[in-house]
């Protein structure tokens, strides 16, 4: 991370890097938001009304 | 407005550290607490799962709000010292990035509380977002030195959509809670804008510091402190909790106020270094955290 707006010339590498942990995080969240919804299902199928 | 981070038609997506600066951490810990002990003092109980998920759904709400709040402050943050590092000033963030990723959280937030919990707390979520963000961040904030003073019952709402998660209606516990955090936020936050004055004018933020002047303004935190003190230990006499939070709530507050009169009654000099000041600030915090913890002590443990 920096501070200051980065004015060099485009960085491919930085590019790649970015998307991929993007894609990662966003693998992983989607990933545990289908087993939270999953659990809440069933939590509210088991509490009792 | 902050400059994005681009390389000519490229733009480069953003380092998921500034999306989670974006929602201001640090704020949503204290959020995420009184929610929680909200949730914990409520009379009955509450499957895990579903506690979890409204107390992540009023996290997420929370987080949305202070990306929207940097999103539309992103210009007056640039002026202050003390904010100008955030990731949309400092130009590591594109604005269009943080206001999708904003309202994409809020909407998320209310969606997730209404699927775990039920729809007053999911309305109660979606009420306290619009509040600060369109009242406070938009419409209070850049015009009245009252701006925290009405603006604070968006950080007050927490602990009662968490009651209101766990058992479906409000009572008057939560309400009382709900004004604890009322009253604590002036003298919290003017507190710190004693210290961090020259900032505030610098941006044109009309807080109370630079409107009223500095002797006005501790003689409030004073006044502040005093009903807030009367407001923390309220539920004690009036038979909402017992002994446990009842001795905390009087010797904190007793704290507060003589920290408070400390502030309310000196004027800084030159070169001062507020140390007055910042230590109210320090302690008010630990103030929220210990007093909302005895909440939760005295539901489960009586004297």
């Amino acid at each position: 991370m920096t501070d200051e707006p980065r004015q060099d010339p485009f960085d491919e590498a930085e590019y790649r890097r970015r998307q991929r942990s993007r894609a990662n995080l966003m693998g992983w969240l989607l990933g545990g938001l289908a087993f939270l919804f999953f659990f809440i299902t069933i939590a509210r199928m088991v509490m009792p009304k | 407005m902050a400059q994005s981070l681009t390389h000519g038609e490229t733009t480069l997506p953003a380092d998921w550290r500034d999306l989670f600066a974006l929602t201001k951490p640090r704020v949503m810990s204290l959020v995420v607490f009184t929610a929680l002990c909200g949730l914990l003092a409520a009379p009955g109980s509450v499957h895990p799962v579903l506690a979890f998920s409204s107390i992540l759904a009023i996290a997420l709400g929370a987080g949305a709000s202070g990306a929207l709040n940097q999103w539309y402050e992103a210009g007056l943050d640039a002026k202050m010292k003390r904010t100008a590092g955030r990731p949309l000033p400092a130009g590591r963030l594109d604005p269009q990035t943080a206001l999708q990723f904003g309202v994409g959280l809020a909407a998320f937030s209310v969606f997730l509380m209404l699927f775990a919990s039920n729809w007053q707390a999911a309305l109660l979520l979606a009420v306290s977002i619009l509040f600060y963000v369109f009242v406070y961040t938009m419409w209070l904030k850049p015009r009245t030195p009252q701006n925290i003073v009405i603006g604070g019952a968006a950080g007050a709402f927490p602990p009662l959509i968490g009651w209101v998660a766990a058992t479906g209606s409000i009572a008057p516990l939560p309400v009382l809670l709900f004004l604890l955090i009322f009253l604590w936020t002036p003298p919290h936050f003017w507190a710190l804008a004693l210290f961090v004055r020259s900032d505030y004018a610098a941006a044109g933020i009309p807080m109370m510091p630079v409107v009223a002047g500095e002797k006005s303004t501790r003689r409030q935190i004073l006044f502040y402190a005093l009903i807030m003190a009367a407001a923390a230990i309220a539920p004690w006499p009036l038979g909402f909790t017992g002994a446990i939070y009842g001795w905390t709530a009087v010797i904190l507050s007793a704290l507060f106020v003589l920290l408070s009169i400390q502030v309310g009654t000196r004027r800084s000099r030159e070169e001062d270094s507020m140390q007055p000041e910042k230590r109210l600030f320090a302690f008010s915090i630990a103030y929220l955290f210990i007093l909302f913890g005895a909440v939760v002590a005295d539901h489960w443990w009586t004297l």
